[in-house]
């Protein structure tokens, strides 16, 4: 385990009644690339504004570098870049105009060579004097990236810096990002794509506020006890809907024709449908074992979860 | 943090601010446009104050020599000969009347008696603003020397014209008068002048003494062409700026926050103070040249007088430190740029009405002048109007300066404390 680098204790931020993040508790070693996954509104971005010192939490804390993220905010500000959610530059400056601003605000020295640097690592050149508002989707983020490493920091947090962009641009990024790290620079990186989340060294999950899971995309994985079961089922669609239905399935997914099964103990399932197919209007067409992905995890979490909640209603369904 | 580093720092945000201004060319069109525009427009709109061409129905139903003299008068016909000869001071009496004559004729444009001529006068019938007659017996009353009132009608719902329509006849009347005492002086047998060169020269003093009319020796201080402009101008121009300064700057924290750099900004380690003195710092050099453009429109074009350049340099320059000030404590305060301008909106409306821009503040009532008193605008009207009409120094525009300084330093302080605050 490398020397923990952000450290998170019960860190909590409550928006009236509503807990936006719920006692998260983690740790981040330097040099890691740490990919924070969860739903939309889960709490990731409540999160990282938090550790940027941009929001306050209301209760817990969190350090970097030993630094009080909001205590210490205005001392640990130039040890961090922030790439945030949406395109945050000023549309109406170039590219190189926006490099300088950042490189002014950070107070950097010698700002010419650090900008002519930047443009050229991320292969701006052809557009160094095209106004931010104009670049395409892939360059944007490109560019707001350069800015948030014009001071070349220990650390980067980025808030789904691939969010709607085109697989071909996504490619680009994350290479752009593994040679960061070759620096030895921090990526603290929200996604809710699950392939990338097999590119980074160090997973966390985290489902309305609360973290459910932290590990290495492999730990991940082999958390969820084996194979996944994979069944040939004609016709697909209606399958998935009427698989979900039955007892004992946690979830399904359709995957290259595939019906993926979550379930609590797939093997019963197999005996069960090979004893009696309850589908008549389906045919059973076979099955096999494969290795899970990260969407399988993911998927695992945020279906186990929603059983929980179901359970809870029936058992409080019962007591009443 | 060194100095020179938090220099640089301002300086790079202020570089940003002014690319935002002038890439921005339809509100730099505007700006550079509108406040010289509008300083023209308004100029002239209150400019033409004085009271001219008033329809005024005439009738005389005395008919006499004298009140053929008087309407002559009103006419504009010199008939006022006696007054300048029997004057010590001809020169000064025959400007005067000419000055009247010309008064009389630009006041009044005349028109026949139409309809009934006793009873109730009905102007607004008859397409009038004022009716004058002359009742019948005024001439033989005049020359017995007991007062015979004469009949004015005037139109009061317009509140300007009709005290100056009073004053001119009044001023018409008395002069008439004055002309009427020299002639009979003039006129008088040869027998009284032999019988008055036998009184003591005491008495014969006290006696001419009473005939001569004593005139007032009218000065106006201040402003002594009456120019309304002169007035006004300073006024709107300070209105206009505060306008602009304040609805330009109003957005520039909001926008930042809508957009989403504010976040960007506030990761980096600019200090709060950095950012408020970046951003007002390129605003400030542009209103400037604003104010200064706008002034020197009314010096060319409407001839005002510009004296002490160099304080009311520094009025002008308190002044929208304070307004811009006050629009980045809005900004700061707003969560979009659309609540800027409202709030902006509902800040200028006061401004504007009660900041005694056009209408002299001592008009309003004490409760409410303690509000005016709240406005940067009130404090560089008058402090500018101080300098500009009264001629007073330092020291007696000491206290709005003063007021237009601390104001600048209190919203920009509290800018920069809700910048800080603002992000959750």
């Amino acid at each position: 385990m490398p020397k923990p680098l952000i450290v998170l204790n019960d860190l909590s931020k409550k928006f009236g009644h509503t807990a936006a993040v719920d006692k998260i508790s983690m740790s981040i070693g330097e040099g890691e690339v740490f990919g924070f996954l969860g739903a939309n509104g889960a709490g990731k971005t409540t999160t990282i504004r938090m550790l940027c010192g941009l929001a306050k939490p209301t209760g817990g804390s969190a350090s970097i570098d030993g630094l009080d993220v909001w205590r210490d905010r205005f001392r640990i500000r130039s040890k961090f870049g922030y790439v945030s959610q949406r395109f945050s530059l000023y549309g109406d400056l170039t590219v190189r105009e926006n490099l300088r601003f950042f490189a002014g605000a950070y107070r950097q020295n010698h700002v010419n060579d650090r900008v002519a640097r930047m443009v050229k690592e991320m292969d701006l050149e052809p557009y160094r004097d095209t106004r931010a508002g104009k670049l395409s989707g892939g360059y944007k983020q490109l560019l707001s990236m350069a800015c948030a490493l014009i001071h070349e920091p220990a650390l980067l947090f980025l808030d789904e810096p691939t969010a709607g962009l085109d697989p071909v641009h996504r490619q680009t990024i994350w290479d752009f990002l593994y040679q960061v790290t070759q620096s030895g620079t921090t990526i603290f990186v929200t996604t809710h794509y699950m392939d990338e989340a097999e590119r980074c060294t160090d997973v966390g999950f985290v489902q309305h506020g609360r973290l459910v899971a932290k590990g290495s995309p492999r730990e991940l994985k082999q958390g969820l006890g084996g194979d996944m079961l994979e069944v040939h089922v004609e016709p697909p669609m209606p399958a998935v809907l009427e698989l979900r239905k039955f007892p004992g399935v946690a979830g399904v997914d359709l995957r290259s024709g595939r019906l993926r099964v979550h379930a609590a103990d797939p093997h019963g399932l197999v005996e069960q449908w090979h004893r009696s197919w309850p589908f008549p209007g389906l045919k059973w067409l076979g099955y096999s074992w494969v290795e899970p992905d990260m969407e399988d995890v993911f998927n695992a979490y945020a279906q186990g979860h929603h059983l929980q909640n179901q359970n809870q209603g029936q058992v409080e369904a019962a007591v009443k | 943090m060194s100095f020179t580093g938090s220099l640089k720092a301002v300086l790079t945000i202020a570089y940003k601010e002014f690319v935002h201004v002038w890439r921005d060319r339809r509100v730099l069109l505007l700006i550079l446009v509108l406040p010289p525009f509008f300083t023209l427009v308004f100029g002239h709109a209150f400019e033409g104050t004085a009271v001219r061409d008033v329809v005024t129905m005439f009738h005389d139903a005395d008919g006499s020599a004298e009140s053929q003299k008087f309407a002559d008068l009103l006419h504009g016909k010199d008939v006022l000969g006696a007054l300048v000869e029997g004057s010590d001071n001809p020169e000064k009496v025959r400007k005067d009347i000419n000055d009247l004559l010309q008064n009389l004729r630009d006041t009044f444009a005349w028109k026949p008696w139409t309809g009934d001529q006793k009873g109730p006068v009905n102007l607004i019938e008859n397409g009038a603003d004022a009716a004058v007659v002359i009742p019948k017996g005024w001439g033989q009353a005049l020359l017995e020397g007991k007062p015979m009132a004469m009949r004015a009608v005037l139109d009061g719902s317009d509140t300007n014209t009709a005290p100056s329509v009073q004053a001119v006849l009044q001023q018409a009347l008395g002069v008439f008068q004055l002309n009427e005492r020299y002639e009979l002086i003039k006129n008088l047998p040869g027998e009284v002048v032999d019988l008055g060169e036998q009184l003591t020269p005491a008495t014969q003093h006290e006696f001419s003494s009473s005939l001569t009319p004593w005139e007032f020796d009218t000065e106006i201080l201040y402003n002594p062409k009456l120019l309304f402009v002169d007035y006004v101008v300073p006024g709107m121009v300070g209105l206009i700026l505060q306008l602009v300064t304040v609805t330009l700057i109003a957005s520039t924290i909001t926008r930042e926050r809508e957009v989403g750099t504010l976040s960007q900004l506030l990761v980096t380690p600019l200090r709060q103070s950095e950012i408020v003195i970046g951003k007002v710092l390129p605003y400030l050099f542009i209103s400037m040249f604003l104010i200064a453009g706008t002034i020197a429109i009314g010096h060319l074009h409407f001839g005002i007088k510009i004296h002490e350049p160099l304080l009311l340099s520094v009025v002008c320059f308190l002044f929208l430190l304070c307004s811009l000030g006050l629009g980045l404590l809005i900004s700061a305060f707003s969560k979009t740029q659309t609540q800027a301008i409202q709030f902006s909106v509902f800040l200028l409306l006061p401004i504007i009405l009660l900041s005694g821009a056009f209408a002299p503040l001592s008009q309003l009532p004490i409760s409410i002048r303690v509000f005016s008193e709240l406005f940067p605008l009130t404090h560089f009207c008058r402090a500018f109007r101080s300098v500009n009409m009264y001629r007073a120094d330092f020291g007696f525009i000491s206290t709005d300066l003063l007021a237009l300084a601390a104001g600048a330093v209190i919203t920009c302080i509290g800018a920069a404390f809700l910048l800080r605050t603002a992000e959750d």
